[in-house]
């Protein structure tokens, strides 16, 4: 008979990663009404950068590079968190002004915009970065594993789940907590309340589209360690993320994070008994959930069902 | 209404011309010949992925066989005529494998199709080659089955197979580290097919399968498979996983320090799947076909050429896939050369039963192309990581080579039937 808790343990780890990928993606999705397909990109963009910044790779051979190298590790892994998606998020405005002609247009319009978006910035990856497998180097503290009730569990793991229950609280905290998240609560309710109310719109968007993006590089520079970092790494997780949102209910932002969690435990428990059904399990979840609540799990209710 | 009347001797007339015309343009494949006159360049199409799961492979793969094509036409082309390739992705994609071969032969008349290393598009396009008699060339995919029940009249197998690695690898590891195995296994073709050879292997030495766990391909998080391993407590773990799967798996292997005990042995390790990551990634045994440090004549050179034509590459040694890529090729051309013809039956013939002195392909001990299931049968090398390298990429240590009578795949050779060559669309490339 095999022990689940380690199994339960693992899901839940797995579900905290989940949400900290779908965080940027369901603002983006609230306050826009865009389906960002660049999200995954916007993911490797921070986490390639953050490669940049801890493997000074772009100043080799030059002094600066070596005294960049010389700094300990811990402390260029500290700047790559920040400066990772701090980078990602400029990504995201340009694309925001990309975007901006779509608006009020079909959604199809801007769902290939960020399609086609995706497939540049995957490509112009593979030209500054190179195609092969790359390496986020770990500050030994974070790194290496430990038991746990006779299992051995990653550290890094531990370690980026408990960075994901910080981001989550520190996202909600801003958005609860201040004036720019209440606009941006408003934006994603009413946007056009909030251009009567005297707020730039357009500039709510373009700080939205890039504070989403820049949790998108976040998670890209957290999570490539544990999944490896090559160009199309995004691929990856903009099928679960766009799925967690679904679930949770587009737009709610502990929908999302509801939706995550359950994610990462369904797959983690399917992979114990039925391990070849553990990607197929979270579409099953998703029919599950879709099918008794369309609006997802804290989605607001549509005008047709009032 | 038409006042134009068909007339019993217009209409023989009509009859007379078209059966000329059919005769001269014939059924689709002598239309061919026709279009490819003697002086018209033998045209290759190359299937290699360029995206999805086996891009990075697919890059090296291309490059292997672009090195061999500029070497032929240094040394002037093949048969006076001269050689040019067209490349189209195949997206790591059993359909878009399929697409690809149908465009490359009816639209962008290409003689021969060679490339993969996803045994599903691998299968695909050879498929569509075998419909349109084009010979191909599978480089790089190591499913048995692309030998085996996969085989085509038309279609060569140019890497080792899971068979051909788990015989070199799997009596030893059970005498050295006991009978319980766990197995995991990517849930797709090659997967099963390398996890049954290893099942047979097991029963055959006494050896047993605790469990196997099946992991769905794109798979990036092992942690549960990981922790059934840990749970179970094999004495090894064969694992049956390739490309970016692989990878992921590898560096939480590693984070878990679980890279020295269990015992693990994985099928094959393509080069670019390892190349550039830390060496603590590279754990346990592992197959190859080649490596580029191996003291045998002509590697150096062979080095020397890749670095010489690909100076921006940032891979700067060459790996088993780019290998696999330029020896195709190569065969390819040099079966053209003994059949001084283009037909695609002459081609196959030169091909079946070829041998490949050891010294010209850059291995240990000669191979052969196997006519009764047209894969190559060479030097199956055992490896691990190198802890003393003599350069950067020196990360292989190389165990041991079997010979490649030693480590043949006879399941694959009962279970290919070869198209007999009169059901083969003859025509020349």
């Amino acid at each position: 008979m095999i022990d689940l808790l380690p199994h339960i343990i693992n899901g839940l780890t797995l579900g905290l990663l989940f949400a900290l990928i779908a965080l940027g993606f369901t603002l983006i999705v609230g306050v826009m009404e865009v389906i960002n397909l660049a999200h995954g990109s916007l993911f490797a963009i921070g986490a390639y950068f953050a490669l940049t910044v801890i493997a000074g790779s772009w100043f080799a051979g030059t002094p600066f590079g070596a005294w960049w190298l010389s700094l300990p590790l811990g402390l260029r892994y500290v700047l790559a968190l920040a400066i990772g998606p701090a980078l990602a998020g400029l990504a995201g405005m340009l694309l925001e002004l990309c975007l901006r002609p779509t608006y009020g247009k079909p959604p199809l319009y801007g769902l290939l915009l960020t399609f086609g978006a995706a497939l540049v910035i995957e490509e112009l990856i593979r030209l500054v970065w190179g195609t092969g497998e790359q390496n986020l180097a770990l500050p030994q503290a974070i790194n290496g594993a430990f038991l746990l009730n006779g299992m051995i569990f990653s550290t890094y793991r531990f370690f980026a789940a408990g960075f994901s229950i910080a981001a989550i609280v520190a996202v909600w905290l801003f958005l609860e907590r201040t004036s720019a998240g209440a606009v941006i609560k408003a934006g994603a309710h009413d946007s056009e309340m909030v251009r009567a109310l005297g707020y730039d719109l357009a500039r709510l968007r373009l700080v939205v589209f890039g504070f989403g993006a820049a949790l998108a590089g976040l998670a890209g520079v957290v999570m490539v360690p544990i999944w490896g970092l090559r160009p199309h790494v995004g691929v990856d997780i903009v099928i679960p993320a766009f799925l967690i949102i679904v679930i949770g209910g587009v737009g709610s932002f502990w929908g999302a994070v509801i939706a995550a969690l359950l994610v990462g435990l369904v797959i983690g428990i399917t992979g114990v008994y039925a391990a070849a059904w553990s990607t197929m399990s979270m579409y099953l979840l998703l029919i599950a959930i879709l099918g008794f609540r369309s609006r997802g799990l804290l989605g607001r209710k549509s005008a047709l069902e009032n | 209404m038409s006042k134009t009347r068909i007339s019993r001797r217009g209409l023989l007339g009509a009859a007379g011309a078209a059966s000329a015309v059919s005769l001269f343009a014939g059924p689709w494949q002598h239309n061919r010949v026709w279009a490819q006159g003697a002086a018209k360049p033998i045209r290759i199409g190359i299937t290699a992925d360029a995206s999805g799961q086996y891009a990075n492979s697919g890059a090296s793969d291309k490059r292997g066989m672009m090195m061999a094509i500029a070497e032929a036409n240094e040394r002037g082309g093949v048969l006076g005529r001269k050689v040019e390739f067209v490349h189209i992705d195949t997206e790591t994609t059993a359909a878009t494998g399929s697409r690809v071969a149908e465009r490359m032969i009816s639209r962008e008349q290409c003689g021969f199709l060679v490339g993969a290393v996803h045994s599903g598009v691998a299968n695909a396009i050879s498929q569509v080659a075998q419909k349109y008699g084009v010979v191909y060339i599978n480089t790089n995919s190591s499913s048995p089955t692309e030998a085996g029940q996969n085989c085509h009249r038309v279609k060569f197998v140019f890497d080792g197979n899971g068979t051909n690695f788990a015989k070199a690898a799997v009596k030893s590891a059970i005498e050295r580290f006991g009978p319980d195995w766990m197995l995991l296994t990517n849930d797709y073709v090659w997967g099963h097919d390398t996890a049954a050879a290893t099942k047979t292997l097991l029963k055959e030495y006494g050896g047993k399968v605790m469990e196997e766990v099946l992991i769905p391909q794109g798979t990036r998080d092992f942690t549960s498979a990981l922790l059934k391993v840990q749970q179970h407590k094999p004495g090894v773990v064969s694992a049956a996983i390739g490309g970016d799967d692989q990878k992921a798996m590898r560096q939480q292997v590693v984070q878990l320090k679980m890279g020295d005990k269990p015992a693990w042995i994985n099928s094959q390790q393509d080069w670019d799947d390892v190349y550039g990551l830390p060496i603590e990634t590279l754990f346990g045994v592992f197959g190859t076909t080649w490596y580029y440090r191996l003291d045998l004549p002509g590697v150096a050179d062979f080095v020397k050429r890749y670095q010489t034509m690909y100076p921006e590459t940032a891979m700067r040694s060459p790996g088993n896939v780019f290998y696999n890529g330029y020896m195709s090729i190569r065969e390819l051309l040099g079966a053209v050369e003994r059949a001084g013809t283009t037909n695609n039956i002459a081609v196959i013939k030169a091909l079946e039963g070829h041998k490949i002195a050891a010294k010209d392909r850059m291995q240990h001990f000669d191979a052969t192309i196997d006519a009764q299931t047209h894969q190559v049968q060479q030097t199956i090398y055992l490896a691990t990581a190198n802890k003393a390298p003599k350069e950067k990429d020196d990360i292989f240590e190389v165990l041991s080579q079997a010979r490649a009578e030693d480590v043949r795949d006879t399941d694959s050779a009962k279970l290919c039937k070869l198209e007999p060559y009169e059901q083969t669309p003859t025509f020349d490339a």
